[in-house]
This record gives structure tokens, sequence and C-alpha cells, in this order.
């Protein structure tokens, strides 16, 4: 086992990673920005690095801060957590240069994996069923034109470089096909850089649904239930369930199968999340990230393997130690993002002091979170402040859980997602099961009494 | 014999200097300078730890705990300037091994004047005095690690 890791990146992800080190026995050094000097990933791990000042791209992605921590601190691997510099194949690459194991794939299987077009292409090669579109990238106007005459209309345009729903457009017909590539491109060139775009067709009424994997040096490959994550709000997750409700075995099996056999042609190394789109049975791949996810513990919560853990012995060059159990389903989990937004005013992002922070508890409770009363959230990074993760027998009993924890869950001086989690559990069709990615869009929010209510306009 | 030696000079002014001492205590100024011929006597408060809040702890009893209400002590109350690294690095006093650090303490440098380098990924940054003043602490170790934001240097500007 390796004997000391660097945590690049804050919050409750870095806390995570800090923790599974701790039980493993691996030291941990903590890097941290001057806006979060009274952070508990500071506080937490063994040793810790002032980096830089609170902009991140002066602290958490300022690579030469980072590495010269790592080695002020002789630290063996550097973990990236999500965002910040996760996906970065130039900052692996760096780590693999001086020496540093990088908690992850290797850099050109990030850069390729990075490249949405080129990671379809891979894709499809390995037989994996890909939504139906350009090869490769479209150069051209005409060359989105001929694609839509073959596939049919609407088409989504998307940036190459891209995620998020950045760089993104739709086509509904030819006539908007020139509006639409040039509105992508030069959103992908102004927020990656690389106004390069792929073209598929696009798809209405689906589901997200994606697949945890996790390969170790010696070619073993494992794949874990699939999640479903459709609560999405602006294509950001909210909510986050597995196993996917009602979907059928059969479908499992094929979206396990496929994303083992995209991971083996790969040559995979580390935790990754291979993700589809699913709609009337049939599943198609929308890209890969090579890195940990935030919604992991929903998967660990069902499997009974802790992923972070993994990553760190497959980074040593252990093997896997996944028991056979854990690839079906134990029960149903879902998680919730509590994020620092006010769901009243269209999700004003909220800074400043928490109050009082009082974590809900009990059976099949988990909460990851960086906040203690008296925390400050800074204005400067992302606005999740805690994961709630409920797990029982079923979906229903998850869903009475969730229900009575996001209601004993107290955080107050700022606004926060809390009322809207309660709204989406309240929902027929969300109880039902297997909403679409529109369920969010679909629905207006309205206060009543302090709480709110999800009721569903027709359009 | 070391008594033959003290003899030849003027006796010492120990009352004098006791109440400098006691000037500078009640006063919380950092220095105090008196010449009375050939004799000039400098008594000067501790940077670490100001002469006041000492005596202070003494009396409560609290030694080095910060009483709630009170801002805990840094020496930039007492005029201090502290020279921050701007980089996470290796902390080197002198050019290169074997030669003559940059600055002693004592010396006197001009705002612009390099003080360290602090070495980042084999770059090595010069880090420059952004005060004139005297040199009164050294707080980084040689070769030693620096976070971004650590005080390296204790300056006391040069009145304006």
């Amino acid at each position: 086992m390796i004997g000391k890791v660097l945590v690049a990146n804050r919050g409750e992800i870095a806390l995570r990673i800090i923790r599974a080190c701790r039980e493993l026995g691996v030291r941990s050094v903590a890097v941290y920005s001057t806006a979060d000097r009274d952070s508990l990933h500071h506080e937490l791990a063994d040793e810790s690095v002032c980096i830089g000042p609170p902009p991140a791209v002066s602290s958490y992605l300022n690579v030469p801060a980072i590495i010269s921590a790592a080695e002020l601190t002789g630290a063996d691997a550097v973990h990236p957590g999500y965002g910040f510099l996760a996906e970065n194949a130039r900052f692996a690459e760096i780590c693999e240069r001086v020496g540093l194991k990088f908690v992850g794939p290797d850099s050109s299987t990030i850069a390729r994996m990075g490249d949405k077009a080129e990671a379809r292409e891979a894709a499809a090669a390995a037989g994996v069923p890909v939504t139906p579109g350009s090869k490769g990238h479209c150069e051209s106007v005409e060359e989105v034109k001929r694609v839509g005459a073959e596939v049919g209309y609407p088409l989504v345009i998307k940036a190459s470089a891209g995620g998020g729903g950045k760089g993104m457009r739709v086509a509904e017909a030819e006539a908007e096909v020139e509006a639409a590539y040039l509105g992508a491109s030069r959103e992908a060139g102004a927020n990656f850089g690389d106004g390069s775009v792929y073209v598929e067709k696009y798809l209405e009424r689906l589901r997200h649904v994606e697949v945890q994997v996790l390969a170790d040096s010696h070619g073993e490959t494992v794949t874990f239930p699939e999640r479903d994550c459709s609560i999405q709000r602006r294509y950001q997750k909210l909510i986050e369930e597995s196993p996917a409700p009602g979907l059928p075995e059969d479908v499992r099996e094929d979206l396990m199968a496929a994303s083992a056999d995209l991971i083996g042609s790969l040559g995979y190394e580390g935790a990754g999340t291979v993700e589809f789109v699913y709609a009337d049975g049939e599943f198609y791949f929308i890209e890969m990230n090579t890195r940990l996810q935030v919604e992991h513990p929903v998967t660990e919560m069902i499997s009974g393997v802790d992923i972070v853990a993994e990553q760190l012995k497959v980074v040593s060059g252990e093997h896997l130690e996944i028991p056979e159990d854990a690839l079906y389903p134990d029960g149903h989990a879902i998680e919730f993002r509590i994020n620092a937004e006010d769901p009243n005013r269209n999700f004003l992002p909220q800074a400043g002091l928490v109050e009082v922070y009082n974590p809900p508890g009990g059976p099949g409770v988990r909460v990851d979170s960086h906040l203690y009363a008296g925390y400050v959230v800074p204005p400067y990074y992302d606005s999740l402040l805690a994961k709630l993760i409920v797990h029982a027998r079923d979906r229903e009993a998850s869903i009475r859980r969730g229900l009575r924890a996001l209601d004993e869950f107290a955080v107050s001086g700022m606004e926060t997602t809390l009322p809207l989690h309660l709204a989406v559990l309240e929902d027929e069709e969300f109880r039902r099961g297997g909403v679409t990615t529109r369920f969010l869009a679909d629905r207006e929010l309205e206060s009543e009494g302090g709480l709110l209510r999800l009721v569903q306009h027709f359009s | 014999m070391p008594e033959m030696d003290e003899n030849r000079r003027d006796p010492l002014p120990l009352r004098e200097v006791e109440q400098l001492v006691e000037l500078v205590r009640e006063s919380g100024m950092g220095e105090i300078r008196v010449r009375q011929g050939e004799t000039e006597i400098s008594v000067r408060a501790r940077p670490e730890v100001p002469a006041t809040s000492s005596v202070n702890q003494a009396a409560s009893g609290t030694q080095g705990v910060s009483e709630g209400g009170e801002p805990e002590y840094s020496p930039e109350m007492d005029g201090l300037h502290a020279v921050r690294s701007p980089v996470v690095g290796t902390f080197y006093r002198a050019p290169a091994p074997g030669e003559d650090a940059y600055v002693e303490v004592g010396d006197t440098v001009s705002a612009g004047q390099t003080l360290c380098i602090v070495e980042a990924m084999k770059l090595m940054n010069e880090i420059v005095a952004d005060v004139s003043g005297e040199v009164v602490e050294v707080l980084a170790e040689n070769a030693g690690g620096v976070e971004y934001d650590q005080p390296l240097f204790y300056l006391r500007p040069n009145e304006q």
C-alpha cells in the first residue's frame, strides 16, 4: 500500500478521501486555499499545505503549487477527487513525469475519453451502442445537415470538450442547423478553448443511467448495478438512486456487460463511470467520466464496497477485493444533493455563516459533508454542502426514510435545496419511478407555508 | 582581570536603564534609544511577546492562551511588517549553496531588494522586500518547505 496521499480537492470529497486513507493507515496531506483555513479537510488530514489565494485558478487548479506541496510533504500519490483537476490529462501527465502516482487512469486515457467525439468512437469500436449521429467531429454546417438527413431531427450539437450542458444546442429542423451549429461552436470555444463539436440524434424522453466501474492493473474489471440520475436541473444532477426503478434485469446485465467491454478495450485502470441514456428499452452510450463521481456513495450503499479504498488499492498495484455478492443490488439507495441554493429565487447560490447544523441519523442514513455549526461557506467554490444518502430494503422504504431524514436535517443561516428534495419525494410520478430527465423542467415550484410543492404544467 | 576593564569605563547607569525598561513596558513601544555623551542605551521589547502582554499574562496566570475577546497577538501589532511567501516551495536564504545569505537580521533593506528564493518546480522565485526597513527576524528555515502566505521575514519599516 502507498504511504502518503495528497488530496487535491476541498469540501466533502476531500474529507471522504481523507477518511478512506485513515481507515487504510495511509497518511494524508490536505491542500487548501486561504479561503479554506477553517475547513475540516485541513483539520483532519495528517498534514496540510496552504496552496494559494481563494480563486480556484490560483489554488485548487494551481498545478505548480499542488506538485510542490506533494514534493515538500513526500506524498507518493495524488487523489484529485471530482471537479478541479480530476479530468485534466495535462495534470495527470505532470504527475506521471515527476513520479507521483495519479489516482485514476493514465493521462492518455483521460485525454481520449475527455474528447466526447473520440469517446463515442471508442465506445462504438468496443461494440457499445451509441446514439445515432456523426462519426467523430462535425467540421461544417453542411456536415451537420448530412447527419440530420441520415438520422432525422431533432438533432443535438455538442461540444467535444464539453460537459454540464455547455456548448450544446438543439436543432428541431434543418432550418435551425446553421444557428445551432455556430452557437454551440462559439460557446464551446469560449468555455473549453476548443470549438469542435459533434452531432447526435436528440432523444427527448430519456432517463440518465450510468454504470460504476473499477479496474485494477492485473486486468480485473468490476461493473456495478446502474445508478439512475434523471432528476436534474439544467444538466446538474440533484438526486441519484440505485438500482434504476423498474429496469428489467436483462437490461441491467446488458448495461454492465457493455461497460465492461468498453473499459476492457481501453485497458482502463481505477474508478470510472460509463454514462448512458435509456429510452424505450434501448440504451446508448453518451460519455465516460474517468474519475470518482459525486454520487459514488449510492453504489457503496447497495454494494457494501468502499470505492475510494479500492481506488487506493489499485493505485498501489494491489488486486481489487470485491465479493461476488456486491454485484447484485442489496436493497435500494437514494442520494440527495443539499446545495447552498435558494429554490425560491431561481436557485441563487448562497454563502455565509452556518448557524445551526444538525444532520439526520438513525438506521440507513449516511451524510457526507464538510459542514459544522460556525463554518462559513465561502462564495468561491461549488454550492454542494452535503450529500444525504439513505438505504433501505426497497425503493418505497428508502423514499420513506428519505422523507424522514430530510425532515430531520437542520441547516440554518442560508437557503438550501432541502425543501426541493422533500417536494420531489412527495411527487406522484417520482414515487411511481422511472421519470425522465425532463421531470423538473416540466414542473413549477410552488411555495406553500414554507414548504415547496411541485406542480406539473402541461404545455 | 575583567573587573579592571569595567572599571576603566564609566559606570553603567543602571537606574536609568531600569526606568527605560519600565517605560517600554508600559508604553507598548517597540524600542527606546537614549544618548548621553559617549553612552547610548537602547531598550527594545522582544518582538515575539510585547512587554505589556507578558505582564498581563504573569498576573493572570494564563500562559500563552489568549483570553476570550482579546485579539490574538501578532507581531504586526507592534508595527512589524511580514514578508509572506507568494508560492508553495523550498525556502533558500542564499542565491546558491555556500554563498552568503541575501540578508541577515539587522540589515537594512530597501523596497525591491531580494530577500530570499522560494523554489517551486525548479523555478527560482526571488522574493523581494515590499517595504524599506530593517530585517528583524527570519521566520523560515533554510532549505525547508514553505506554504502559500507563510510569513518569511519580519521587517521594521522605516519611518516615512
